[in-house]
């Protein structure tokens, strides 16, 4: 939410390359403390790469990571003891109970959180004594979520942490995640989901390549790229496009998926010039629509894929 | 409880809640030794059998046969001194008594004569147990024919038995066999857990590594103690084959086997990817070395090449290592030898663990 002082975490043209793979070519992003950052991408655009370097699980070929001020290759074992992480696949001793993981990791830890209250914080009461083994794929996930939170972290890392996770667990892991940062906790995390990285990101970056595309807030993001908005109805013979470019306010005319799509600057106008149309050629546009344009736009506009392909 | 403890048990868990896993490091050496115990074992009775050669043939070494016959510890088998002898060398009786000609004509005079006893000092306590009771037969003969002079004396000889019984031979072995596994089985897991990314999870925690190879090695090594304690109990209670040596240096060889082992284990899974991987090449690794290391039948069985295939096999050594130690074993090479290349198994694999070993 607000930045101040000196940044939790500091990436400065950060590489990495697996053989010929450029999975991280160039990138540069600050988040600061207290702040929620997400990094968007479609599939192998290096986001968990970008991660676990900062994690310290894996090496930089060049560029500078500081976490909390300290160089993440050579302050390891100090900045793990104040981070929180949860991988993009789970990762847990498949024959130990929840009870059991969350005792353990906390040993590994000089502070740690009592169990009971990790396993209340992800709702996981029921399966407090089941096998890790034994959970469903979302119990997992809440367990994986548990065990980031296991140090009571300052800065906590989340690689898709609401992927498999259905409707309703996902909006508890939201308001835990918004309840984290009412308590200045700072956190990076990864999604393919626009409505979750509207709704908890201060900020994002979006990644394709290696390389990010943009970054800034979610409005910023699309009102850099759109500053219009759209008025869409099922496409009709009866109105061609071209036609339909030269109405008042319209900018561009096309049509998506059997639906015309006219955005423009000035919406009312647009309406009223379109209705005036229609009227005379005596005929009704059906599934007339007004739509503010969405980062799912910004990111289709800037990868030409969609975030989940 | 500190980490490593917490990790340890953590792995002890893990282990005893994997079922396959439990077999493999438990049941499957436990049946060995019943299986063999049975087949190899002949009197699983706990009995000590003895030869009995009568070369005297009067009413006197009768009644010291029927004296030997009623005490129901002993079997008696009776022959001449030679086939007897050769029995005792081949480990079926762990002693004889010879009943020199003469006896009766002496008893009968009331002068001093003896009869001698064949034990093998090195297998104290069966010897032990045959001395006491040829004494007591003896001062109980003396009370009765003699009125308490001692006429009949024991003269004791000796004779090394060179060849211990069957069951004295694989009880040791199969217990090499059991720490072999144990070692070797290791890399499974560790390639289970890299592969799943528990080791990565672990890793961005500020846990030292060391650690937990350390709860891995700990965990491992009391598992080692209990199979020896769980086989050797087997082989004494059920066989009735006791452990002659030094319990010290024997629970040191164990450990320093399972440490050898688990070394190759960790040396595999640095190398191994894929759990199905490591399933296999573990097999192909330890099935060799199981019907080649002399465990089942005596290393001079085996054909020219498979002996030379074999010597290369640090089970070889461990196993011949233990049976020096536990049941005076014929060795195959000499005590010495065996700890030094046990040795140098341990060293060399965990070098080339610690250099290629990947947590990811
Ligand atoms: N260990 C590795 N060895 C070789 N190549 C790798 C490795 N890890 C990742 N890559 C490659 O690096 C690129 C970036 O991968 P990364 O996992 O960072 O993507 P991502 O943005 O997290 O993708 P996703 O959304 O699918 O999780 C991909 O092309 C991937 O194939
Ligand atoms: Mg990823």
């Amino acid at each position: 939410m607000t930045q101040s002082g000196e940044p939790v975490i500091g990436v400065a043209n950060l590489c990495k390359c697996y053989g010929d793979v450029k999975a991280v070519d160039g990138i540069s992003f600050q988040v600061g403390r207290g702040e929620v950052f997400g990094l968007l991408g479609p599939n192998g655009a290096g986001k968990t790469t970008t991660i676990e370097i900062l994690e310290g699980l894996r090496e930089p070929d060049s560029g500078s990571v500081t976490v909390f001020g300290m160089d993440v290759t050579r302050h390891a074992p100090s900045i793990k003891q104040r981070i929180g992480v949860q991988l993009q696949t789970v990762s847990l001793y498949p024959r130990l109970t929840v009870t059991e993981l969350l005792d353990l990791f906390g040993s590994f830890y000089a502070h740690h959180l009592p169990t009971k209250q990790l396993i209340d914080a992800v709702d996981l009461g029921e399966r407090a004594k089941a096998r890790s083994m034994n959970l469903s794929g979302g119990q997992q996930q809440r367990l994986s979520i548990a065990l980031a939170l296991v140090n009571d972290p300052e800065l906590i890392f989340l690689d898709e942490p609401t992927t498999g996770l259905d409707p309703q667990a996902r909006r508890s892991l939201w308001d835990l995640i918004k309840g984290l940062q009412g308590r200045g906790k700072s956190i990076l995390m990864t999604t393919h989901y626009m409505e979750e990285a509207a709704e908890l990101c201060d900020r994002v970056a979006i990644m394709d390549h290696g390389h990010i595309l943009e970054m800034g807030t979610v409005p910023e993001l699309i009102g850099r790229r759109f500053k219009e908005r759209a008025v869409f109805f099922d496409t009709s013979p009866k109105l061609p496009v071209e036609q339909l470019g030269k109405l008042d306010g319209v900018t561009r005319a096309a049509v998506e998926d059997g639906q015309t799509v006219l955005y423009s600057r000035d919406v009312a106008g647009t309406i009223g010039a379109l209705l005036g149309l229609t009227d005379q050629l005596n005929i009704d546009p059906h599934n007339l629509g007004i739509r503010q344009a969405t980062l799912e736009d910004v990111f289709l506009d800037l990868t030409g894929r969609a975030l989940r392909d | 409880m500190n980490t490593l403890m917490r990790l340890t048990v953590a792995n002890i868990r893990s282990l005893v809640r994997d079922r396959a896993a439990l077999f493999w490091t438990f049941f499957f050496p436990v049946m060995f030794v019943f299986l063999f115990g049975w087949i190899f074992g002949g009197s699983g009775d706990g009995k000590v059998a003895i030869g009995f050669v009568d070369q005297d043939n009067t009413p006197v070494s009768m009644g010291l046969q029927q004296a030997f016959s009623q005490v129901t510890l002993l079997t008696i088998q009776t022959g001449s001194l030679e086939a007897e002898k050769a029995a005792m060398q081949h480990g079926d009786i762990s002693a004889i008594v010879v009943v020199p000609s003469g006896t009766g004509v002496a008893v009968a005079a009331k002068s001093a004569t003896s009869i001698q006893l064949y034990i093998d000092p090195s297998s104290s306590q069966v010897s032990q147990v045959v001395e006491q009771i040829a004494d007591q037969i003896a001062s109980g003969f003396n009370l009765q024919l003699a009125g308490g002079s001692a006429v009949v004396g024991i003269q004791q000889m000796t004779l090394q038995s060179t060849n211990i019984s069957t069951v004295a031979y694989l009880v040791p072995s199969i217990l090499a066999m059991a720490l072999m596994q144990l070692g070797v089985f290791a890399a499974i897991p560790l390639v289970q857990q890299r592969e799943k990314g528990i080791l990565k999870r672990i890793g961005a925690t500020p846990l030292a590594r060391w650690k937990l190879v350390g709860s891995n090695v700990l965990m491992r090594l009391m598992v080692a103690i209990v199979d020896a304690v769980v086989i050797l109990g087997i082989g004494l209670i059920f066989f009735n084959v006791q452990i002659v040596g030094n319990l010290l240096a024997a629970a040191g060889l164990v450990l320093l086997g399972a440490g050898a082992f688990l070394a190759i284990g960790f040396a595999l899974a640095s190398f191994l990817k894929t759990e199905e991987q490591a399933t296999g090449v573990v097999q192909v690794v330890q099935m060799p070395m199981m019907f080649l290391s002399g465990i089942f039948f005596s290393f001079d069985f085996l054909p020219g090449f498979l002996q030379t295939v074999a010597r290369f096999m640090p089970l070889t050594y461990l196993a011949d290592a233990l049976r020096q130690v536990m049941v005076n074993g014929t060795q195959v090479a000499p005590l010495g030898v065996d700890v030094a290349i046990l040795t140098g198994w341990l060293v060399v694999c965990l070098g080339i663990a610690a250099r290629s070993f990947r947590w990811e």
